[in-house]
């Protein structure tokens, strides 16, 4: 199987039913996209998928195939970090970091649709779910990050 | 800055080092520097400290980074008493000597109420209970992450640890240079003379190495730059750039992937197994049969190239499952059984001042009772561990708070020396208390055992997460209050029942053969030691067995006990006609610091005075717990006939901060984690399987519920105290009281939307 992975084609050897979450982790190494639930309840393991989120745990690694998939490693550099991962810094969002790649990711997606999200459009974007509840710096991370792009 | 200086001068002889040693802080727990790992280039000056060449700290980490910001905490003690910048300062886990164990954490589990540990006169049954424990503390040496004690334990040792070595690096110039210590600073890792002399740590530190720190005293309070600050965490870069590792993300050459399944009726085993079909499917490996280790339920698991492919086929397994012995489980029964409970004449009275037998014979009662259900972590990352077995020694990479029990288990299963058992400490991503437990980490060891050398990673399912937890204790409480002849509430009375926690747990996790009877402050925490002055109290618990695997949930008894408390307190309140501040405020009147942190959160809020939008009311509760007071407003409404939380006002004292940034953070993720338990947190059990599975049905906050949270730090200049807890027990409280002034209807039980 082909696949598309932040920028780079790689070639796996998987079963084309295996969700793309398992891919990354046990056959790419890529250990940024958490497994939570395996139900897409969680979104822990958000990536995007041609910039749209998408919850790779129900996610047939074969339906990518052709397709752009972003994990958390791809949406930064350390020289050049994402605007949100600079304002996920900003506003110390994190505690245990479980959640957030998934977080950052179905953040990116909100963003790329709706460059100025309002208060609503974060409550129906950020449906992932954060035990340590960050929740309040999450969406003020969103904001800061929105405004330092405008 | 002051500091008393030590080195006796520029030539040092032989009869004044010993000086300087025999003046180290009391059999101390600063440790050896050998008891550091020790690396190509870092020179280790203590058990705590090393010094790398460009100037550098690496500090022993014995606790485990959970989200409460203790990685970044305790390098802000070692940054300030070295005068090194926080960034300067790496972690490393600690080893296993003594010296790292947690005495505070042990200190905390004695139950003794705080009047009788602020008695001076003499040595009273409190003070060497205290005494006893910590020196029993210090020799275990049981290094542990939990009871919101890290900061606390680590108060004195990491920066008398951190300031001997800033001793002896300074007495290292004194010598080379010969000039008098009390004419050199630190500053930003340098060590410097008015004369222009300088040099960096790393310069200074082999010979730092050979010289004895002399007199040590620590900065005074006036002169800290980093305690008391909001540095950022430095645990954040890489928890944004997807580069930190949970447990789950330990890759080994050659690892492999088990997944479990353990009998659906906790304490259950499986019978009859055909794992022929599994066995065929594309890339597993063998199944490994788990019996119960440290309270798990037994099961089996499957081995794999991938996590998927062990999932697929220990979904194909077909297993007839035995029932475990005795009567089913069932939650709502034993509920019945607590009440009955409280009802009979049994009860371990852990508080009794005044006499309120005979104050129950004269005035009026008021009565209530209360309860609260099972309830599960949910932590986001699953339970999991990674284990290699070979060559009769043992490896084990787990997020675990509590590594030590981590390595005895593992050398008990694999039946090898405990000194051939290695464990790496990962973070973990949400511990609540879950991550106490070491029933994974024994599996994962278990099935390591089984494939030859290889390394395998164990994953538990979220199913397998949610049934199979060491649940918060349903507890049910009878609170009765007396009104005296002056309309004053003159009596308290609580009766509770429920599982005990702390005994269950050194069983399983020590492996005893007999049972621990112990009685439990846990139990009781929330409760015996409220702060309020009725003049007769008597508090007792009737302690439990319902055999459902009970376990410390993120602020333990506290969580349903300030429930209790609080909403009863208002009940009061309500029934004499008083306002609720002003009620809590007379029988505060010998608790000054209690009443300090209520005006604060009574003047952030605007209680009583700022207008509210129709169709909101304000509660509110107040919480002791972890030596940390917390109260909170929320600021409640109906939406849909379901309370909508929309702020909570926190007011904290929790003695000196050392981070006001991580509190905050706490207090945040206090109110969130309380909330979701709250509105929606139950584990029911019916025929001893639990009902919830996965998050659909294991309701959690998501981001569009998450009330604002707004911290206010209430001075203090006492040692620090707990922060990761002590904002969960106020939460539930303040919502139902909330809920009442909206509604008028008391919320007695939780969680509240049933």
């Amino acid at each position: 199987m082909d696949l598309n992975i932040n920028g780079a084609r790689v070639q796996v050897d998987a079963d084309p039913a295996m969700p793309l979450l398992w891919v990354l982790r046990d056959l790419l190494e890529l250990t940024g996209t958490k497994f939570g639930c395996g139900v897409a309840a969680c979104g822990a393991c958000t990536v995007r998928v041609d910039g749209q989120a998408v919850r790779s745990c129900v996610t047939p690694a074969a339906s990518v195939a052709g397709r752009n998939v972003q994990t958390i490693e791809g949406l930064g550099t350390p020289g050049k970090p994402h605007p949100l991962q600079a304002a996920w810094i900003a506003e110390q969002v994190p505690q245990c970091g479980y959640c957030q790649s998934g977080m950052l990711m179905a953040a990116a997606a909100l963003l790329e649709r709706k460059p100025k999200p309002t208060d609503a459009d974060i409550d129906a974007a950020m449906t992932n779910i954060c035990r340590c509840g960050t929740y309040q710096r999450v969406r003020a991370a969103i904001k800061r990050a929105a405004g330092a792009k405008a | 800055m002051r500091r008393r200086g030590l080195l006796l001068g520029a030539t040092a002889g032989t009869g004044a080092l010993l000086i300087g040693w025999t003046a180290l802080p009391q059999r101390s727990r600063v440790g050896l520097a050998s008891l550091m790992k020790p690396g190509e280039r870092d020179i280790a000056l203590n058990g705590w400290i090393k010094i790398l060449p460009d100037g550098s700290v690496v500090l022993a980490m014995p606790r485990s980074e959970m989200g409460q910001g203790v990685h970044t905490a305790l390098p802000q003690l070692a940054a300030e008493e070295l005068d090194v910048p926080l960034t300067a300062v790496r972690i490393e886990q600690a080893g296993w000597d003594a010296v790292y164990g947690n005495v505070a954490m042990l200190v905390s589990g004695l139950p003794f109420h705080p009047r009788e540990e602020e008695r001076e006169d003499g040595f009273g049954r409190a003070k060497a209970g205290r005494w006893v424990v910590s020196k029993v503390a210090r020799e275990l040496g049981i290094n542990a992450t939990g009871g919101s004690s890290s900061i606390a334990d680590a108060w004195d040792v990491v920066r008398v640890a951190a300031a001997t070595a800033r001793a002896s690096l300074v007495g290292a110039a004194s010598l080379q240079w010969r000039l008098p210590v009390e004419e050199l600073r630190t500053t930003e890792g340098v060590v410097s003379h008015p004369s222009g002399r300088s040099a960096t740590y790393g310069e200074l530190a082999k010979a730092a190495s050979a010289t004895p720190p002399g007199t040590v005293q620590l900065k005074e309070r006036k002169d800290w730059r980093v305690i008391g600050r909001p540095a950022p965490r430095l645990d954040v870069p890489q928890k944004v750039d997807g580069s930190a590792r949970f447990g789950i993300d330990v890759r080994l050459p050659g690892l492999r992937y088990a997944v479990l399944r353990m009998a659906p009726a906790l304490g259950g085993a499986p019978g009859r197994i055909d794992a022929t079909a599994a066995m065929a499917m594309p890339g597993v490996e063998r199944l490994v049969q788990l019996p119960a280790y440290a309270g798990s339920t037994a099961g089996f698991a499957v081995v794999a190239r991938s996590y998927w492919q062990a999932l697929q086929a220990v979904q194909a397994v077909r297993v007839d499952w035995s029932r475990p012995a005795g009567a089913p489980m069932d939650s709502q029964e034993i509920l019945r059984h607590l009440e009955a409970a409280v009802r009979s004449e049994e009860g371990y009275t852990f508080h009794r001042e005044g006499d309120p037998e005979q104050v129950a014979g004269g005035g009026r009662t008021i009565e209530a009772w209360y309860s609260a259900p099972y309830l599960a972590h949910a932590t986001l990352e699953p339970m999991n561990a990674t284990a290699r077995v070979r060559d009769g020694r043992v490896e084990v990479w787990a997020p675990t708070q509590v590594p030590q029990m981590c390595r005895n288990v593992a050398a008990r299963v694999a039946g090898v020396p405990v000194d051939h058992v290695e464990v790496h400490v990962t973070l973990l991503g949400g511990g609540f208390g879950r991550r106490l437990e070491v029933d994974y980490v024994a599996q994962a060891v278990r099935v390591a055992m089984d494939m030859g050398g290889v390394p395998v990673q164990l994953i538990w399912p979220r199913e397998e997460d949610a049934t199979h937890d060491f649940y918060r204790p349903a507890q049910v409480a009878r609170l009765r209050a007396v009104v005296g002849q002056g309309g004053e509430a003159a009596a308290l009375h609580i009766k509770s029942a429920g599982d005990a926690i702390s005994p269950r747990w050194m069983e399983r996790g020590l492996s005893l053969s007999g049972p621990v009877d112990l009685p439990d402050k846990t139990a009781s925490e929330g409760l015996f030691d409220q702060p309020y002055g009725f003049e007769h109290q008597r508090i007792e618990h009737v302690f439990m067995r319902s055999g459902v695997p009970v376990g410390f949930w993120r602020s333990v008894g506290h969580s349903h006990n300030a429930f209790f408390m609080e909403c009863f307190i208002d009940e009061l309140a309500a029934d004499l006609r008083q306002d609720p501040v002003a009620f809590r405020r007379t029988l505060l009147r010998r608790s000054r610091r209690h009443r300090a942190v209520l005006d604060t959160v009574v003047e952030r809020s605007g209680w009583g005075v700022r207008p509210l939008p129709p169709g909101r009311a304000r509660g509110l509760a107040l919480h002791e717990s972890f030596g940390s007071v917390v109260a909170q407003v929320a600021e409640v409404s109906l939406e849909g006939g379901r309370p909508r939380v929309h702020q909570v006002v926190c007011a904290i004292d929790c003695g000196t901060v050392i981070n006001p940034e991580i509190v905050a953070q706490q207090m945040e993720g206090s109110v969130v984690y309380a909330l979701a338990a709250a509105l929606h947190g139950r584990t029911d059990i019916r025929g001893s399987v639990v009902q919830q599975r996965n998050f659909p049905d294991q309701a959690v906050l998501t981001l569009a519920a998450a009330p604002h949270v707004e911290t206010w730090i209430v001075p203090s200049e006492r040692p620090p105290s707990g922060v990761g807890e002590p904002g969960v027990p106020p939460l539930a409280p303040a919502v139902a009281n909330a809920l009442f002034a909206l509604t008028g209807v008391r919320q007695r039980s939780l969680p509240f939307a049933s």
